[in-house]
């Protein structure tokens, strides 16, 4: 998958749980400060995101929890995903 | 035949509460199941101790989250938690509701990870139906989001609006903003902008109610406030109710007419404790799950149970889900700020 095609996952997650328009959530996006995601919004959009991605990943592509501290933008969260599918 | 997942391993007082509390359900609702979600060995020695063997379906679980857990974190590494079980019971048509005594946020992820939210529901919240001097009146959030916006205040505002259409039977029901005065200028930031959130919505907003007008009732059907506020003011009232209750005892304790007295007292108290009121629904995911108090007797848990039986019987999930649905298509169509939503 091209790093697009996992923003567009990520948007699409960030939409649901976050009941926003997609085209507001831009690499850029900062989870915490800009669309005021909580712990539990976040690891459901982890949760989401994994499961769009994981028939398209190696086996065993999982999200790392001690990683989650770390992605603080949209961005930072594909390039991650995308290193590791 | 009703089917109810129970939470094994939460509460103060579990598993003996609510397996206690199960078997008091089963011995008033012959057409209810109660799904034991726990380990299987405890729940079957506990059930064999009370001359129960084979009276609850058992279903292994041996995972439970602590309170002083991540309640989200927790529930996405412990996939084997009661709770989480629970979920997916009602997920997989297993079961038809969740009831824990639990973490509330443990509850509360799990229903969000597993059954999914409804539109318009960006973080569910927990309502109480309360008692108030004037009938009952739909209270949330009582707990299950400490942090809230205006905009979620507003979707609680609706979705509380569409339960009480639905439970209390009322086409349009008032909706009140608690904060400390009945101004529109009166509370702190939060209130304030949440107020003219509340103003925009097509529901029968009446404007800031106090926190004595949830007992008292009379001004709102139902009352909207953040998880963290209604948490308190629903413990502070549930005290005030049991202190009240002592005292009156405790002063019948020379009267003549005690023992005539005391019935009547305890039918006046008894249906604002929270043992009786049967726990707070989590509204907007699709299914019905029940939070009680972690420190619930076994009253408190088949309480729970009964709301839960109540709400799977009155289709409450779909019928939440259609009255919220029609709030939402006419807060669009009147073109006002609104609870941001994208299609589903």
């Amino acid at each position: 998958m091209t790093p697009d095609q996992v923003l567009a996952v990520v948007q699409a997650a960030v939409a649901t749980v976050l009941e926003r328009a997609p085209s507001t959530v831009t690499r850029e996006t900062r989870f915490k400060q800009d669309l005021q995601a909580d712990s539990l919004a976040l690891v459901e959009i982890v949760e989401i995101v994994e499961e769009e991605l994981a028939p398209l990943a190696r086996p065993g592509f999982h999200i790392e929890d001690e990683d989650l501290d770390g992605l603080t933008t949209v961005g930072q969260a594909v390039d991650y995903a995308v290193e590791r599918l | 035949m009703t089917r109810v997942a129970l939470d094994l391993l939460g509460g103060d007082h579990a598993p003996e509460s609510v397996v206690d509390g199960a078997l008091l359900v089963l011995d008033q609702q012959p057409d209810v199941e109660v799904v034991l979600v726990g380990p299987v060995e405890l729940a079957e020695r506990l059930l064999a101790e009370r001359g129960a063997t084979g009276r609850c379906r058992l279903v292994e679980a041996t995972q439970v989250v602590e309170m002083d857990e991540d309640p989200a974190r927790a529930i996405r590494a412990k996939r084997d938690a009661t709770v989480r079980v629970a979920a997916r019971l009602v997920r997989d048509g297993e079961a038809d509701a969740v009831v824990s005594v639990g973490s509330t946020g443990a509850a509360l992820a799990a229903a969000v990870f597993t059954l999914g939210r409804l539109r318009g529901v960006s973080r569910p919240p927990l309502a109480a139906v309360v008692p108030s001097k004037s009938g009952p009146l739909v209270f949330l959030d009582v707990g299950a989001s400490v942090d809230a916006t205006p905009e979620l205040l507003a979707q609680f505002a609706l979705a509380g609006a569409a339960f009480a259409t639905v439970r209390l039977g009322l086409p349009a029901p008032r909706v009140g903003l608690l904060s400390i005065g009945e101004e529109p200028g009166k509370g702190d930031e939060l209130r304030k902008a949440a107020y003219d959130a509340l103003a925009a919505l097509p529901v029968d907003f009446v404007g800031n109610v106090e926190g004595r007008d949830v007992p008292h009732g009379g001004r709102a059907d139902v009352v909207v406030t953040d998880g963290f506020t209604g948490n308190v003011l629903a413990k502070g009232l549930e005290g005030a109710a049991t202190m009240l209750s002592e005292v009156l005892v405790a002063s019948l304790a020379e009267v003549p007419e005690r023992d005539a007295l005391l019935p009547l007292l305890a039918a006046a108290t008894d249906h604002m404790s929270p043992e009786v009121l049967g726990g707070a629904v989590l509204l907007g995911v699709k299914g019905v799950v029940v939070v009680g108090h972690g420190a619930s007797t076994p009253q408190g848990v088949a309480s729970c149970v009964r709301t839960a039986v109540q709400a799977v019987r009155e289709g409450l999930v779909d019928r939440i889900g259609g009255a919220l649905g029609d709030l939402l298509d006419r807060t669009r169509a009147a073109a006002v700020p609104a609870p941001e939503e994208v299609p589903t």
